[in-house]
């Protein structure tokens, strides 16, 4: 781990301005430590000889006091400005992290390194505050009060300093040696930690299972044994860890000790005034004290070195381009899918394969299928979220031949052949996502629900009359769900709010659904967690939709729901490697002239 | 809440008290590691005491045989400290770790003596998942609370004892600016930490929920051209939680001053009035040294005192919890910490690695009845005018009537939410009837212990937990002395044998926390085989077959028609209407928790003319069940 990585200050442009503060003070602290020093000797040193008295060295002791004030001020102002750097750090981070791995996608999210982003997002960055508040400006200290205080003993008196000298670099490498030392041992004793604690919280959350089969009584002496196994291997590594705390501690007092004996020793030779004297034991410390701080602060912020590591590795990772024609008008848009496969990221299976779909406007198309052949990741390809492993969806205007289409498909930019919006069908995947996302209305499995009110919810960023609202919502069933809130639309759901039931949340998404002025309707499994009385709300719903004239997609398996479809695609997985050619361009063949 | 958690601490009923002595600490201990710490640290105090001694008087250039003590002392001193402070904390750890090993025992004793309804309702908050921080947070306070206060609070006397003694006035100057870093600084950095964590509160969860819903609504947010909305509630969020910090930042920025501010002064101070007493000849120009330079120094251990003094804050939130999990469970905590009434050490009697359990009846009396009551019919659980719910609330299910005895089996089908787990827990025993009652083996069911309740009927709840030990030692959580082929057959019976098969280390797989390796329907097939492996006679299950998407039917069927029960008596609990054919009744709950039909499946689907004479009741469940059948 770097001391300071550069990408953090890069990345956290708001942060620099009181980084600068912080280095800043961290000079000023370096002027008033020495000063203090400096003037305390010059005040001591006359009045311990016996050449000066009170009246004196007053005006010296005055200026000692201004230097104390202002020292506190400094100290203040750090600890009052130094959080700001990591609030400002952390929330840069955090908006570009989400911004970025939302851009990198679903199936990116639902990947391995995808999952662990909500925690890295929230609790892993907000351990970079230790790294600001605490490690940096000590850090800071350490390159300015050391040198700096080390330069004015090598003034005062170049033995001191060469003593002190030769001790300092012994810090970092007595610090590393041990760390090396025991590393090995304390990362398998950590392993044991972990293990033994985790056992012992084990049986804690069993307890309700063990006391409803009465077996409740005997592992107490097992948490007792287990406790005092943790007990036993943490020691073990405590002792070791602890030994490098006390190396950097007898270093830095015993080569305190080692100046202030040499410096007593000058004085009785005569080579050595009282006063230098003085001022280099009081700067002697003050040489460690950053050095010492560093250390002990070191641990507390690499969580949140970590976590910025893994922030930048996220943010280096290359997020899918996107097309940039605009989408042509869905209501005189057919959308088709040519033998669309998808390879699932954890299993050896394509879901969906070899998929077809026509999705002419006006009509409904049902996707059937078992579960995990792939209907929700075939509605992920349709809508452009998930490029398919192979196959093509393209968007063919009203009056465009299949052949067009596909030859365009292929071709995209082939000349002579008219793309876009005037005539031609178009790839989606040239498609500039937002201007298809504006003509399509979505319900997944499980609707997300912004914090916000209900109105808020159902309208979705829309200006819709009350009138609208209650008509959808007699549709959808919501209604009843607002009979039994006494603020109505106006309640407030998600945090801090009304907790609504999944199948509630499906009659908002629904509703929402209903209200949005799009062409294109998506519903993923609609009834899945509605009972008897949904399905009807859901048939209500499809029924309203389709006098509307909206093009509905449906991903169902109830009969009755099936019914509705004006087409039922049955989606199907199959495991790969049957397909010998797996891009077989069986498609485009069949428009070569 | 009260801005000073060191003034309520003294308080008896205090939860920081109560939590700390839980955790048992050994005195001679802790007096050990506060007398390490004092030395180590006044170590430091004498190197600056005596150097100072040493140079000043090396300037009047006396013969070196004069210095040489002092010089010795000084650099033993210089070593002293590193290794004095390397004892402290190894000591005090050690208490500690010894503290939080006592609490987890006392904890869970506590628990499992007190009240399982209490218990499962506990379940359902994060207070458990949340108790192992807070354990380690408690003890925590041992080492970065009370010892850092102990040796401060000695060091400082010593400080102010060893500079009072050269010039007494200049020793009440640097007791009070001990007390100005010691007690003032730490009472600003306490109030910046509560301020911070009142108002960053809301602002925090606000950003995490945002931060959740942008991850995992990525895709339909999108599409639905709102991502850039979110982002900017997320900004939002965190400039509020920005403020929040900004504002707390003001206390701990006094708090910051302070301490160079006390140590300026001391030295300010120890110059004022000693260089007029020097020059009057009260104090010896050496001296003066002395009193001047060692308040350089002796404020390390104060310095200590704000995180101290935070660590005090946190523990002290840590311990309102502990207090409150022991309060809702009933086991009244003594202060003392001496054995509990019922689940003491005495009877501690598990084998390592396993959640084991003594298999011998406690000798309770009249409560833990052991076997059924002779003339009593055995194996029996009759509920009569049953009414169940959680104590304090509103009653979910009302006048029930149920009988089940060996081959009987019962399944009752109703909307999720109704109170069907409830009405398993009072069955069980777990909870007290609203009013009726629940006889096993013709003794009120609540009223025996836990054991002897669990040897007549045993629950099986939706959440029951899956121990991160071997699927064989799990399978022995019902009774302990499963033997391996008993589990093999069983595993086989609940439709498992491939499952095991394919096991790296067939019964000796650890099936890890909580199952997360099992997929729920496998979690579910193994909860059912350690039912089926426990000795009690009535077998209680929740959802047995949720997530068990092949076969479901013919295990349910299996249980309900005793070829897996080996004919004992059993309640099964569900929302599905699939498979239930061989229940010998079916119970239909409404959604007001009444009943709402009773009797064979066949009579509830209309089949028998006989049968249920409500159509509406027949046409319900006819329309759930071909809804069902059709997506099976």
């Amino acid at each position: 781990m770097k001391p300071l990585d550069p990408r953090l200050l890069h990345r956290a442009r708001a942060a620099r301005l009181y980084v600068l503060l912080t280095a800043g003070l961290g000079i000023l602290t370096a002027a008033l430590v020495i000063a203090q020093a400096l003037l305390l000797a010059a005040v001591l040193a006359p009045v311990v000889t016996g050449t000066a008295r009170w009246d004196d060295v007053a005006p010296t002791v005055a200026l000692l006091a201004a230097v104390v004030a202002v020292r506190a001020l400094v100290s203040g102002a750090q600890e009052r400005f130094a959080h700001r750097s990591a609030t400002r750090a952390t929330a840069e981070l955090r908006e570009q992290v989400v911004a970025h791995a939302v851009a990198l996608g679903p199936r990116w999210l639902a990947r391995e390194e995808g999952v662990g982003v909500a925690t890295l997002a929230t609790r892993g960055l907000d351990a970079l505050e230790p790294y600001f508040v605490r490690y940096l400006p000590q850090l800071l200290l350490a390159v300015t009060v050391t040198p700096g205080a080390l330069a004015v003993v090598l003034g005062l008196d170049w033995v001191a300093a060469a003593t002190i000298a030769a001790t300092i670099p012994l810090v970092p490498l007595f610090m590393v040696l041990i760390g090396r030392l025991t590393q090995g041992y304390a990362e398998r004793r950590m392993t044991v930690m972990a293990r033994l604690g985790h056992q012992v919280l084990d049986l804690l959350a069993g307890l309700p299972t063990l006391q409803t089969l009465g077996r409740e009584r005997g592992p107490a002496a097992r948490v007792r044994e287990l406790g005092d196994a943790h007990r036993v291997a943490t020691m073990g590594t405590l002792r070791v860890a602890f030994l490098s705390g006390m190396v950097l501690e007898l270093l830095t007092t015993l080569s305190v000790a080692l100046v202030a004996v040499g410096v007593g020793f000058r004085l009785v030779g005569g080579t050595l005034d009282l006063q230098t004297g003085l001022a280099v034991l009081v700067l002697a410390p003050e040489v460690y004290l950053p050095l010492r701080q560093v250390g002990a602060h070191f641990h507390a912020s690499a969580d949140g070195v970590a976590a910025a590591e893994q922030a930048f590795t996220l943010l280096e990772t290359p997020a899918p381009g996107h097309g940039t024609r605009p989408a042509p008008d869905l209501r005189r848009t057919t959308v088709v899918l040519r033998d669309v496969c998808v390879a699932a990221p954890d299993r050896d299976v394509l879901a969906p394969a070899h998929l077809d779909l026509e999705l002419a406007p006006g009509t409904t198309v049902a996707l059937a299928g078992a579960n995990g052949a792939g209907k929700s990741t075939a509605v992920s390809v349709l809508l452009g979220l998930l490029p398919p492993t192979d196959g093509t969806v393209t968007l063919v205007p009203a009056g465009t031949s299949e052949a067009a289409e596909a030859a365009e498909a292929d071709r995209p930019d082939a000349p002579g052949e008219p793309g876009g919006p005037d005539g031609g069908a178009l790839a989606l995947a040239d498609v500039d996502p937002a201007t298809l996302w504006a003509q399509v209305a979505w319900v997944p499995q499980r609707p997300v629900l912004e914090p916000g009110t209900l109105r808020d919810a159902v309208a979705h960023g829309r200006t819709v009359g009350d009138e609208a609202l209650g008509r959808a919502a007699q549709a959808t069933g919501l209604d009843a769900v607002l009979a039994g809130l006494p603020q109505g639309w106006d309640t407030r759901i998600g945090q801090g709010g009304v907790g609504l039931s999944l199948g509630q949340r499906q009659r908002v998404a629904l509703s929402r659904a209903l209200v949005a002025d799009a062409q294109l309707v998506v519903l993923d499994e609609p009834t899945a967690h509605l009972d008897a009385d949904g399905e009807a709300v859901v048939l209500r719903t499809l029924a309203a939709l389709a006098a509307q004239g909206r093009t509905v997609l449906l991903v169902a398996h109830r009969p009755a729901l099936l019914a509705c479809a004006d087409t039922v695609v049955t989606v199907v997985a199959e495991p790969r490697g049957l397909d010998a050619a797996p891009d077989a361009p069986t498609v485009s063949e069949g428009v070569r002239p | 809440m009260s801005p000073r958690p060191a003034r309520d601490v003294l308080r008896r009923d205090d939860p920081l008290r109560r939590a700390v002595a839980l955790l048992e600490v050994d005195r001679r201990r802790v007096l050990l590691a506060v007398l390490a710490g004092t030395a180590g640290l006044g170590s430091a105090v004498g190197l600056a005491a005596v150097s100072a001694w040493l140079i000043a008087r090396a300037s009047q250039m006396p013969p070196v045989m004069y210095l040489t003590i002092a010089a010795v002392s000084v650099r033993a001193l210089g070593i002293s400290r590193g290794v004095l402070r390397y004892v402290e904390r190894l000591v005090s750890h050690d208490v500690a770790l010894r503290g939080m090993a006592t609490l987890r025992v006392r904890l869970y004793e506590r628990l499992a003596a007190g009240d399982a309804g209490a218990l499962v309702a506990l379940r359902r908050g994060d207070l458990l998942a949340r108790v192992g921080a807070d354990v380690d947070s408690v003890g925590d306070v041992v080492v970065r609370g009370l010892l850092p206060v102990g040796v401060a609070a000695t060091l400082g006397v010593g400080s102010v004892v060893l500079v009072g003694a050269f010039l007494p006035e200049a020793g009440l100057a640097l007791a009070l600016c001990l007390l100005l870093a010691g007690v003032v600084a730490p009472w600003w950095s306490v109030r910046a930490t509560r301020e911070a964590e009142t108002r960053s509160a809301q602002a925090r969860a606000d950003m995490a929920a945002t931060t959740l819903t942008l991850l995992d609504g990525a895709g339909e947010l999108a599409v639905a051209g709102r991502t850039g909305q979110m982002l900017g509630h997320l900004r939002r969020a965190d400039r509020d939680l920005a403020d929040a910090s900004d504002r707390a930042a003001r206390p701990a920025a006094v708090s910051a001053a302070l301490l160079p501010l006390a140590i300026g002064l001391a030295v300010l101070a120890a110059l004022v009035l000693g260089i007029p007493a020097t020059t009057a000849g009260r104090l010896a120009p050496v001296e003066l040294a002395v009193v001047v330079l060692t308040p350089l120094a002796a404020f390390e251990a104060v310095s200590m005192l704000p995180a101290a003094g935070v660590q005090l804050l946190r523990s002290r939130q840590a311990a309102r919890r502990i207090t409150e999990l022991l309060d809702a469970a009933g086991g009244e905590p003594s202060p003392a910490g001496g054995p509990v009434p019922r689940g003491g050490r005495g009877q501690a009697a598990g084998a390592p690695g396993t959640p084991e359990v003594d298999e011998r009846p406690a000798a309770d009396g009249a409560r833990d009845a052991g076997p059924a009551r002779p003339g009593a019919a055995a194996g029996t659980l009759v509920a009569r005018g049953l009414a169940c719910g959680w104590p304090g609330r509103a009653p979910v299910l009302r006048d029930l009537d149920l009988t089940v005895g060996p081959g009987r089996s019962v399944a009752i089908v109703g909307p999720s939410g109704v109170g069907k787990t409830t009405l398993l827990l009072t069955l069980a025993g777990v909870l007290p009837p609203v009013a009726g009652e629940v006889r096993a083996g013709g003794d009120p069911v609540h009223a025996l212990t836990r054991s002897a309740a669990a040897r007549r009927v045993a629950l099986t709840t939706e959440d029951a937990h899956v121990f991160d030990t071997t699927l064989l030692e799990n399978l022995r959580v019902g009774r302990g002395d499963v033997t391996p082929e008993e589990a093999a057959a069983t595993l086989d019976a609940v439709g498992l044998r491939a499952w095991l098969d394919a096991l790296p280390d067939g019964l000796e797989t650890v099936l890890g926390a909580d199952a997360t390796r099992v997929s729920g329907g496998e979690r579910r097939r193994v909860l059912l085989a350690r039912a089926l492996l426990g000795p009690a006679p009535v077998l209680l299950l929740d959802e047995p077959t949720e997530h068990v998407d092949a076969g479901a039917a013919r295990v349910m069927t299996g249980l309900l028609d005793g070829s897996l029960t080996g004919g004992r008596g059993v309640v099964v609990v569900t929302h599905r209407v699939t498979g239930l054919e061989a229940a010998d009744e079916v119970i239909l709950l409404d959604r007001t928790g009444s009943v709402r039909a009773r009797g064979r499946h066949r009579d509830l689907l209309g089949v028998d003319p006989d049968g249920v004479e409500d159509s509406d009741v027949r046409a319900a469940y006819r329309s759930a069940w071909t809804a069902q059948e059709q997506e099976s």
